[in-house]
């Protein structure tokens, strides 16, 4: 028998603490306090969120245990399970296309599910049942490796603030129809997609992240876009399809967005930017683009140079630029037309809040110097200027150096970092 | 601070304080920016006027004691001041987080009444890593919990969501008694392996034999509606057979069947004893609805206490008697074959189950 003198501690706090303190402990820890007193039998029973990942499996060498036992453990977890559950995480590698899933997500659909999360292992990809289309109180959906094939009558999530898509497969229009019948979504993300040709049109759309292989992006109607991050592969037939575009992309992708605060680039985005042709003055002003980093930007490329300007000089509140250069060996290897930097570059234009810059991969061809110059010269509010040479240039890296003690600063308190590896 | 202290700082140095009055009926003063820190203490403040003076000093919620709220307002002081930086403010939280875990129940508890959410958040992870990884016996030892699950709940636990105290009543009784049956046959077994030599007549155990022919069809094992009744019937199976094995390390072949046949037939019994028992209470339980509601709460019927006890003692007894003793009273047990005794509001479905069991 217990002493009388040492009192329960913490059985008796309010359900919502309980829940608090239950919910950050690994699933099988929680479901355990169910043996600890006949107070703790059902505490755990009514936690609205459940994750089930890697901590919960119990390890054997014997493959087909593990995933039995994992399938036994959330079945029954669900089981016993009692009231809402907002939130239903399953992170694993040990399972893929499994039957019980099925029945999970029915379970799920019909208890108010609001957050799900199902992240499956590589191996046959599960589909999506139609159960899933049912739940109407959907605000956030995560999809790794799944087959996704939304029924002709389904209209959308109305309530999904947050979707993300990652190696899903699913037709384009009903990616694209899917995204226009989530009128509150906030957040999207899409990675892992094979020549996507797509259209986006969300009202209310403040975070975009895209990777993959996208053939054509259109941001038609994002008035609200904060931050985005774009990586785009390229294949022989993008590339292809590139040439023959006319239809300006810059424009098209950031032609609405003027709300945009971040605006992260990797591999051929700025590629992709430049396609198309000009159409002289942007129509809008970044009046809050802050933070700008585009990655593998080949300064041998005239158009992409420009891309990167356009963006800059129309950006009057720009804080941060990380710029990273790239050998790109596909850009035709004409003489660099230097005098476009003398004559046609914007020189009226003063990055007033430029602080920080960072040049990474540097190759020290001359439209990288005469770039790092214009920014120098148009800068006085710079406090760091960082330049990292790429690895492979070794011996142009002493001329670099020379070049830039003799580039004018416009700002005295610039310190320009010279980063070797 | 004291008058005189206030009266010599400069007016621009003047800050509002307000009234705090913790159960205990103590008062004190707070800085304002800090107590405004609580959202609780804010609500008072804005929406009743309330702290302005130490008549009208905010009434703190009970759970909230002087040495809580003084480290509530530590906590606050230093996350109220808006300059600090996020490194800062955790290593600060760690710092504050170190203390024994019965402060930190109590810390979230208060934090809680308050409103403040952070610093509930803060307590309840710290919590969460005292439970995390910690076997149930530790961390019943850590929360002063008590072991009040039987076996059978541990072992199949959330089977009965109904939660009716009747279950668990019973639930209680029935782990009680299979401990103390164990523990009855772990001594009998004892006493089984130390009985080499019989020394009854020949005459007796004929006598035995054939007086008792019609019993051993009464005593089976009830079919078992749970599981672990034939789980647990099969462990006194096995202990029988233990019995039965050292038995048979007699010579003599007579007195080996018959020895067997007496230690089957008496460890039978005292099974179809049990059996009757939990019979009896599997019909309680079948029954429960034709029970009067108000006699069982949560203490066990006294009536039926006093049977339950009745019934384990003579089991006991027979258990632990002497052979000849023992062979006496199977005999008598085995003619006379009394019908087990359980009333409870003359439920009459009860007696009608006992006196089947005779033949």
């Amino acid at each position: 028998m217990d002493d009388v003198m040492s009192r329960d501690l913490i059985s008796d706090l309010p359900q919502s603490i309980i829940e608090s303190i239950l919910t950050r402990l690994p699933i099988r820890d929680a479901v355990r306090t169910s043996i600890l007193s006949s107070k703790w039998r059902y505490k755990w029973a009514t936690l609205t969120q459940l994750v089930f990942d890697e901590k919960c499996v119990i390890l054997s060498n014997d493959r087909c245990k593990v995933e039995d036992g994992l399938v036994n453990f959330i079945t029954r977890t669900l089981f016993l399970h009692q009231g809402p559950i907002h939130k239903f995480q399953l992170t694993t590698t040990h399972l893929q296309c499994c039957p019980d899933i099925d029945q999970w997500l029915l379970f799920l659909s019909r208890n108010d599910i609001k957050e799900l999360v199902l992240e499956l292992g590589e191996g046959e990809w599960f589909r999506v049942p139609s159960c899933l289309f049912n739940c109407k109180k959907l605000t956030r959906l995560d999809l790794f490796r799944c087959e996704f094939d939304p029924p002709p009558t389904f209209k959308g999530f109305l309530c999904l603030k947050s979707l993300n898509l990652h190696q899903v497969l699913v037709s384009p229009e009903a990616i694209e129809s899917l995204i226009s019948g989530c009128p509150l979504l906030e957040s999207l993300a899409l990675s892992y997609f094979d020549s996507l040709a797509l259209t986006i049109r969300a009202p209310n759309l403040k975070f975009l992240c895209l990777e993959g292989e996208f053939k054509d992006i259109c941001l038609e109607n994002t008035p609200l876009l904060v931050a985005m991050s774009v990586a785009m592969y390229m294949t022989d037939d993008i590339a292809e399809h590139f040439e023959q575009s006319s239809t300006c992309n810059f424009n098209r992708f950031l032609g609405g967005v003027p709300r945009l605060e971040r605006l992260i680039g990797h591999i051929y985005f700025t590629k992709f930017l430049s396609i198309g042709d000009d159409l002289g003055r942007l129509p809008i002003t970044y009046a809050h683009l802050k933070v700008v980093e585009l990655n593998q930007v080949s300064f041998e490329d005239m158009k992409e140079i420009l891309v990167v300007l356009r963006l800059i000089t129309n950006s009057p509140n720009l804080r941060e630029l990380q710029i990273s250069g790239s050998s790109n060996t596909l850009a035709a290897i004409d003489a660099p037309d230097l005098d476009f930097w003398e004559d046609e570059c914007p020189s009226n234009c003063t990055f007033k809040q430029l602080r920080v810059v960072r040049m990474t991969d540097m190759s020290g061809v001359p439209h990288e110097m005469e770039f790092i110059k214009f920014l120098l010269a148009n800068s006085p509010a710079l406090e760091t200027m960082s330049i990292s040479p790429c690895v492979y240039v070794m011996d142009g890296r002493l001329n670099m150096l020379i070049e830039l003690l003799r580039f004018r600063r416009a700002s005295a308190q610039a310190e320009i970092l010279f980063i070797q590896d | 601070m004291s008058e005189v202290d206030m009266a010599v700082i400069k007016p621009e140095m003047m800050k509002s304080y307000i009234w705090l009055q913790t159960a205990d009926g103590s008062i004190q003063q707070v800085e304002q920016e800090v107590a405004m820190f609580c959202p609780m203490i804010c609500h008072e403040v804005i929406q009743k006027g309330m702290g302005s003076s130490k008549n009208y000093a905010i009434s703190l919620p009970q759970r909230v004691n002087p040495a809580m709220l003084s480290l509530i307002l530590d906590y606050c002081r230093f996350h109220q001041v808006p300059g600090r930086s996020n490194k800062e403010r955790k290593s600060f939280d760690e710092k504050f987080i170190r203390m024994d875990t019965k402060r930190l129940c109590e810390l979230t508890s208060a934090a809680d009444s308050l409103q403040l959410k952070p610093l509930v958040d803060l307590t309840s992870r710290a919590l969460a890593r005292i439970i995390e990884g910690k076997s149930p016996e530790e961390i019943r030892e850590i929360f002063h919990l008590p072991d009040d699950l039987t076996e059978e709940e541990k072992l199949e636990p959330l089977k009965n969501t109904t939660d009716d105290p009747r279950i668990r009543l019973l639930n209680r009784l029935y782990a009680k008694k299979r401990k103390e049956l164990k523990e009855r046959q772990k001594l009998k077994n004892i006493e089984v392996e130390e009985e080499r030599v019989d020394d009854r007549s020949v005459d007796d155990l004929l006598s035995f034999i054939n007086g008792d022919n019609g019993d051993s069809k009464g005593i089976k094992n009830s079919k078992s509606k749970k599981k672990n009744r034939r789980r647990k019937d099969q462990q006194k199976n096995t202990s029988a057979n233990e019995a039965i094995k050292n038995h048979n390390k007699e010579p003599n072949g007579l007195n080996q069947v018959c020895h067997s046949a007496e230690v089957g037939q008496k460890v039978r019994a005292g099974v179809g004893a049990t059996s009757n028992l939990h019979d009896v209470e599997d019909d309680i339980f079948d029954n429960k609805n034709e029970l009067d509601d108000g006699d069982i709460d949560d203490e066990i019927d006294p009536a039926l206490k006093e049977k339950i006890d009745r019934e384990v003692e003579d089991f006991a007894r027979r258990l632990n008697s002497d052979w000849p003793e023992r062979m006496q009273e199977i005999l008598s047990f085995g003619h006379e074959r009394k019908p087990v005794h359980f009333s409870l509001n003359g439920n009459g479905s009860l007696r009608r189950y006992a006196n089947s069991e005779q033949r």
